[in-house]
């Protein structure tokens, strides 16, 4: 069975909404009962603060996995450095420490495309001192793409300036630091 | 250099009614969230850590060029003094727990103030009296941009700036308006465009942040979202929803002036009323009345009275500063006898002032 809203992928939920005269039953792919509406804002509300939000989504999830009612939901990633759980975050809704981020970073983008209007990706200032690394970054990913175009008509020699010009930069990117994964 | 003349002093950097739409709009907020990659969140840290990140801080803080700042723990603070600075909007609620190793830095006009060790370890914010969100939001960057000089931020390519709660990564800015819209809550239109602003991406709440109601009919205009969109494109979308406010606020005082001037003289002159002769003022009563006086001035009604006094006396009505001012613990009663003589004192001498002068130039 496809999912009834994309009709793309195959429904894994069963969404069960009951009001006082009739319920409804929704099949639904996981991707599109996550962005379904779980739980409703009323505009005369005051705003969800974070944990209450925090909490509706973890109320959310379990009402996806019925089945699985009895069990206990798992801890989900642990942060290495300050010992936070991805289920006690959602709990407290607060990250301990700067390493979470990283521990988290399979589930974060779901979580902030819900409470940043569909955003994920950072783009406003960034400190100075990466600044330099991060513009030398972008020039690497410029050339690549150029070289690619470059050799798709064919154009090997002008490829292989650029390659050798992503080279020098590659290089000048692994003097710059040690912070393995911006490279 | 001490930090008492941060308390004694009632009238600070914001307060003086000057900047752009000075009549609608009271103040312009900027925050900044930052923290330090290498020691936990405060939220999780410990006494020696927070100690070390206040240190790291204050050091910092000291090797700047352009900017002098004074600080204390909250901890060094009385449970009066700590309110004072609160009431204030000097520091946020949430820092003056003294068991959170919290202290502050700011800046001799009062208009910067460094928190560290609140929710995250250092948060800016910079308050100017009117509309002025570019001015407020250059000085804040300033300051972060030469504090960031001597500091490891805690920064990630897609995240941003990492704070401890998501609400606020990306930017981890909060910029904010706080306006008085009388018109638009006397003719109710405010409970509409609340739910609409928030579709926006913005929040309005009462005055005091977060789950306050909006005593005196002042509002905080702020942004909701930080990730994703850059601070200019969040600074520039906050300046638009509030120039379309401040443009309905002012068209909605016409019509009300239009439609019913006798009624609204009456309830604006009521309001002075009870502000210059009351014995007994509960502070919502005064929140009200003073938003009316306000708005009396604004539209020419009410003359002779100095829009900085009623900004002073805003401030000065809290229950921190009247009790500062009778060095005495107060019980709510005795705040309100308090409150009604200050208010009669204030009011009383400027208009007699004001009267005199006329008689002077007769």
């Amino acid at each position: 069975m496809l999912c009834e809203n994309c009709k793309e992928r195959p429904a894994t939920v069963v969404f069960k909404q009951e009001t006082l005269n009739h319920a409804t039953e929704r099949h639904l792919c996981d991707k599109c009962a996550f962005y379904s509406q779980t739980f409703s804002f009323s505009p005369d509300q005051e705003p969800l603060s974070i944990q209450q939000f925090l909490a509706h989504w973890l109320g959310g999830s379990e009402l996806f996995s019925e089945q699985k009612a009895d069990e206990r939901l798992p801890d989900g990633p642990k942060c290495p450095n300050c010992n936070l759980t991805f289920h006690r975050f959602l709990d407290i809704g607060k990250f301990g420490c700067a390493v979470c981020y990283e521990a988290f970073s399979v589930q974060l983008p779901r979580l902030f495309a819900k409470l940043h209007n569909g955003h994920t990706q950072h783009r406003g200032k960034i400190p100075v001192s990466l600044n330099e690394r991060f513009a030398l970054k972008r020039k690497l990913e410029d050339i690549r793409t150029k070289m690619q175009q470059a050799v798709e008509n064919e154009h090997f020699e002008e490829a292989a300036t650029l390659r050798d010009e992503a080279n020098q930069l590659k290089q000048q990117l692994f003097d710059g630091g040690d912070d393995q994964h911006v490279i | 250099m001490s930090f008492e003349k941060f308390l004694k002093q009632e009238l600070t950097g914001w307060m003086v009614a000057e900047g752009e739409h000075a009549d609608i709009v009271l103040s312009t907020r900027i925050r900044l969230a930052r923290n330090l990659q290498d020691y936990l969140f405060p939220i999780s840290a410990s006494q020696e850590d927070a100690n070390r990140v206040s240190e790291a801080l204050h050091h910092a803080v000291k090797t700047m060029q352009n900017h002098h700042f004074t600080g204390t723990a909250m901890k060094d603070l009385s449970p009066l003094e700590r309110q004072i600075l609160v009431e204030k909007h000097l520091v946020s609620p949430q820092l003056i727990n003294p068991e959170k190793h919290g202290s502050v830095l700011l800046s001799e006009d009062e208009t910067i103030s460094i928190m560290v060790n609140e929710e995250d370890h250092i948060r800016i914010q910079c308050i100017y009296p009117g509309f002025q969100i570019d001015q407020a939001y250059e000085q804040a960057d300033r300051v972060d941009s030469e504090l960031e000089a001597n500091l490891n931020y805690a920064f990630d390519e897609t995240f941003g700036y990492l704070t401890s709660c998501p609400s606020n990564t990306g930017t981890g800015m909060r910029a904010s308006v706080m306006m008085h819209l009388p018109a638009l809550t006397i003719t109710k239109q405010i409970e509409r465009i609340i739910p609409a602003i928030s579709r926006l991406g913005m929040v309005v709440r009462g005055s005091y942040g977060e789950g306050s109601e909006a005593l005196g009919n002042i509002y905080q205009v702020s942004n909701q979202i930080t990730l994703g969109k850059s601070e200019e494109e969040i600074l520039k979308d906050l300046e638009s929803i509030s120039k379309r406010l401040i443009a309905h606020e002012k068209k909605s005082r016409e019509l009300l002036l239009a439609k019913s001037e006798v009624h609204l003289e009456n309830r604006l002159f009521r309001a002075l009323g009870t502000l210059t002769y009351s014995r007994i003022l509960p502070s919502a009563e005064a929140a009200k009345c003073l938003s009316d006086v306000r708005l009396g001035i604004d539209l020419g009604i009410i003359e002779n009275i100095d829009m900085t006094i009623l900004n002073e006396l805003m401030i000065f009505m809290q229950p921190g500063f009247l009790q500062q001012y009778a060095e005495a613990e107060l019980t709510s009663d005795e705040r309100d006898i308090l409150r009604a003589q200050l208010f009669r004192d204030r009011l009383g001498v400027v208009r007699s002032a004001a009267q005199k002068k006329d008689n002077d130039s007769l």
